[in-house]
């Protein structure tokens, strides 16, 4: 069963065109979002959750139009989006204790339960927290009020090897019952091959290829053996040396 | 909402958008425009939306389980309610500022009195319906929205200080308790006309927000 289910969304921009992006997100699934920067993933991610217009096409949280029901989506579903520090000289207590009221779900001894796991001291302001921290904290806040699915827009980004390789390890645990699903968008595929069950490949605004890793490598086996090794066959442009002098 | 407005006062709300809702302290000082104290309300407010674009506020409530406009609404009654609390908390020191002047004698404008209240109604009117549309535009120019209704404000600080001089109107600069009844209309007028004016600023900010691609 799918949880979140992304048909014929279009945005218009001057210079860039997302075209009738179509993909699902099946529920236990850990769906890698890839693809080169400026591709479209996170103009993709933000028309899902209404930041951005969409100029057409639809998304749907289990069936439903999430017009139709926008709060109970934004009510199971967990975000980080990269780069974005909210209220850096706030305490995180300060933050949680603001977030809390937004969800009935909130289950405060599983955030204590976070907390402690993710060594989160609640006592510090987000701009102390390393950029690993702080992805930590947003994932803490999500499984507290029992997101169903998490939608990280490239949460490995800046990180160490050291963080990214826990990241990716706490990701598959949070689906291992197979209740909670990842979006995960990102243009270091290495973490993809350690811990995605499905792949969506986004090139200049249009969906290459969406399906499960196997399908994907399979669909694109002339073009290389990793995931890395296949983006870049499919997107590298030969540089024209005379435009370059 | 509530949850919306304990969000606006622990994490955008800045100190000073607190501290200058003591504005009536100003009606202690002799011959100054009293109004140019309500001035000082509306920086707070200033303070508070610039507090909220530097701290990302709008990326925060837009994952939030709210609609875009309840995020709105959320920050235009917090306006108003730091509006109207700077109004109630400055009524002891008219009462003071009367009996520290008693023949009311200030120069430099309205006395503390009725009409200063009322003009000080359709001030936050002014600054409300030219702030808050013109910051939601785009959510994040508050520095040129907030010069805008500076401007328009500074118009309604000179009324206040030429209204006593004009001729057939001296009587709105009275603190007795007969000119003070006979200003009491106006007021409620002045309370309506904000009341509106805030509630078309909100409509109108918040059907522009809806078109802010964040």
């Amino acid at each position: 069963m799918n949880v979140l289910e992304v048909e014929g969304l279009r945005k218009v921009y001057p210079a860039f065109t997302l075209q009738d992006v179509s993909f699902a997100v099946p529920e236990g699934a850990i769906v890698g979002f890839i693809g080169r920067n400026g591709a479209g993933k996170s103009t993709t991610l933000k028309s899902i959750l209404g930041l951005v217009h969409p100029d057409g096409g639809t998304v749907r949280w289990h069936g439903e139009n999430v017009k139709n029901c926008e709060k109970t989506f934004k009510e199971n579903i967990g975000v980080v989006l990269g780069g974005v520090d909210f209220y850096p000289k706030k305490k995180l207590r300060a933050i949680t204790e603001v977030t809390k009221k937004f969800y009935p779900n909130w289950d405060e001894s599983k955030y204590q339960h976070y907390c402690q796991l993710f060594s989160l001291d609640r006592e510090k302001r987000v701009d102390q927290l390393s950029s690993g921290m702080k992805v930590k904290y947003l994932i803490a806040l999500a499984l507290s009020h029992n997101a169903r699915l998490l939608i990280l827009d490239e949460p490995t980004s800046g990180l160490d090897p050291v963080s990214r390789d826990e990241l990716t390890e706490l990701f598959q645990s949070i689906v291992a019952d197979g209740t909670r699903s990842i979006l995960f968008s990102t243009h270091i595929t290495s973490d993809l091959e350690k811990c995605a069950s499905h792949i969506t490949f986004i090139k200049d605004g249009a969906i290459l290829h969406t399906g499960t890793l196997e399908s994907f490598r399979a669909a694109f086996a002339d073009k290389g053996h990793t995931l890395e090794d296949i983006i870049v066959s499919v997107e590298r442009r030969k540089l024209d040396d005379g435009a370059i002098i | 909402m509530t949850a919306l407005l304990s969000k606006q006062l622990r994490l955008n709300c800045h100190p000073m958008t607190l501290v200058f809702l003591l504005a009536g302290v100003f009606f202690l000082i002799p011959n100054y425009p009293y109004t140019v104290a309500f001035f000082y309300v509306t920086l707070g407010l200033f303070f508070m939306f610039m507090n909220s674009r530097e701290q990302r506020d709008a990326d925060f409530v837009a994952v939030l389980p709210v609609r875009k406009r309840d995020g709105v609404k959320a920050a235009c009654v917090f306006t108003a309610l730091i509006e109207i609390m700077s109004l109630v908390i400055a009524v002891p020191f008219a009462f003071l500022s009367a009996r520290i002047n008693p023949k009311g004698t200030n120069l430099a404008g309205l006395d503390a009195n009725v009409a200063l209240f009322a003009v000080a109604f359709i001030l936050f009117a002014v600054f409300n319906i030219m702030f808050l549309p013109s910051f939601y535009r785009t959510g994040y120019k508050v520095g040129v929205s907030f010069l805008k209704a500076s401007l328009c404000v500074a118009l309604v600080v000179i009324c206040d200080v030429l209204l006593p001089h004009v001729p057939g109107f001296a009587w709105l600069d009275g603190t007795d308790k007969a000119s003070c009844l006979r200003q009491l209309p106006i007021l409620a007028v002045c309370a309506a006309v904000y009341a509106i004016a805030t509630l078309l600023a909100y409509k109108l900010s918040a059907k522009r927000y809806e078109k802010v691609d964040l």
